[in-house]
C-alpha cells in the first residue's frame, strides 16, 4: 500500500587501530556519512539522503553499523560509503573504511543475514585462533549458536560477537 | 480472391545521439566583467559541483566555442547529464561576488540545429 519504503545498509567498520571501533558513536557516524554524501553528491544529494537517514544499530565491539535511507536515494548513500576514510572522535583521527555486507528492505532481513554472517565468522576465527583458552571459548559459542536455532537474534549477536571480539584483540 | 500477404518490417529509430548541445549566454548585472575560456569552464564546473557534488562535476562537459565579447558559448554534454547541467546553470547566482545569470538560448541533440535559430530570424 502507500508507505515510505527504506533500504537498510549493513556495514562493517574495518580498521587497523583497535581503538577506532570503541570510539564509534552513532551521532558522529551519522554526521560523517551525511557530510560525505554532501561532498560527493552536492546539496541535492545531501538533502535527498538526509530525509529518511538514521543510524539504526551500532555495535562497538564488532563494528557493525546499520544505516537506513529512503529507497529512492539509497544508491547515493551506498556510493558515498567508500569515500569515508577517517573516523574523528575527540580530536583523534583513526583511518578506517566501511565495508558493506548486505542491503535489505527491512531490519529483519538484515538481522537474519547478520546471524548467518556471524556464524560463518566464528568458524573462520576457530580456524585462525592460536590460544587454547580462546579456542575453547569459540567452540563453546559455536555449539551454542547451532543449538539456539529459534531464539531471538539479539542474544546470539551479542554472545557470539563479544567472544569473537575478545578473540581478535 | 485473397490479397497477397504483405510483409511488413518495423524499424524503431530511437535517438542515438549521446550528446546534447546547448547555446548559452552569461549576463552580468554590471558591465565590464570579462572571463576567458578557462574561467568560464571553471564557473560551469563549480556550478555543477555546488549542486550535484564531485561526481557530477566530473561529467564530460566541453565548451565547443566561446566568445569573450558577448560571453556566449556552445556547450556539449552527454545526454544523461543534460538535466543536471541545466538545473545547475539555472541556480547559479554569482561569480566572485558579482551577480550573474545564465540565459539558455537553444538546446538540441544535433549540433547543426544550433547554426540557425528561428527566433533570431529577421524578416524584411
Amino acid at each position: 500500500m502507500v508507505r515510505f519504503k527504506h533500504r537498510y545498509l549493513l556495514c562493517e567498520v574495518v580498521s587497523d587501530d583497535p581503538r577506532c571501533r570503541l570510539s564509534l558513536d552513532d551521532r558522529v557516524l551519522g554526521g560523517l556519512v551525511r557530510d560525505t554524501v554532501a561532498r560527493l553528491h552536492g546539496t541535492f544529494g545531501g538533502a535527498a539522503c538526509s530525509i529518511g537517514f538514521a543510524v539504526r544499530y551500532l555495535n562497538a565491539y564488532t563494528g557493525i553499523v546499520l544505516l537506513r535511507c529512503r529507497k529512492e536515494f539509497y544508491q547515493l548513500v551506498w556510493s558515498a560509503l567508500p569515500f569515508i576514510t577517517h573516523l574523528e572522535n575527540k580530536g583523534h583521527r583513526y583511518p578506517c573504511f566501511l565495508n558493506t555486507l548486505h542491503v535489505g528492505g527491512t531490519i529483519r532481513t538484515c538481522q537474519k543475514f547478520l546471524i548467518q554472517y556471524n556464524r560463518r565468522q566464528l568458524l573462520i576465527l576457530l580456524q585462525n585462533c592460536t590460544d587454547e583458552g580462546e579456542r575453547e571459548a569459540i567452540q563453546k559459542s559455536v555449539t551454542r549458536s547451532c543449538l539456539l536455532e529459534e531464539e531471538p537474534g539479539e542474544e546470539e549477536l551479542s554472545d557470539g560477537s563479544e567472544e569473537a571480539a575478545e578473540a581478535m584483540e | 480472391m485473397t490479397a497477397p500477404t504483405a510483409t511488413y518490417e518495423r524499424i524503431v529509430y530511437k535517438n542515438p545521439s549521446e550528446h546534447h548541445y546547448m547555446k548559452v549566454c552569461l549576463e552580468f548585472q554590471e558591465h565590464g566583467v570579462g572571463l576567458n575560456a578557462a574561467q568560464f569552464k571553471q564557473l560551469l564546473i563549480s556550478a555543477l559541483k555546488d549542486l550535484f557534488g564531485e561526481v557530477d562535476a566530473a561529467l564530460p562537459l566541453d565548451i565547443l566555442t566561446y566568445e569573450e565579447k558577448t560571453l556566449s558559448a556552445i556547450l556539449r554534454i552527454c545526454s544523461s547529464g543534460l538535466v543536471r547541467l541545466w538545473s545547475s546553470l539555472t541556480l547559479l547566482g554569482s561569480y566572485k561576488g558579482k551577480k550573474c545569470a545564465f540565459r539558455v538560448i537553444q538546446v538540441s541533440p544535433f549540433l547543426l540545429a544550433l547554426s540557425g535559430n528561428s527566433r533570431e530570424l529577421v524578416l524584411d
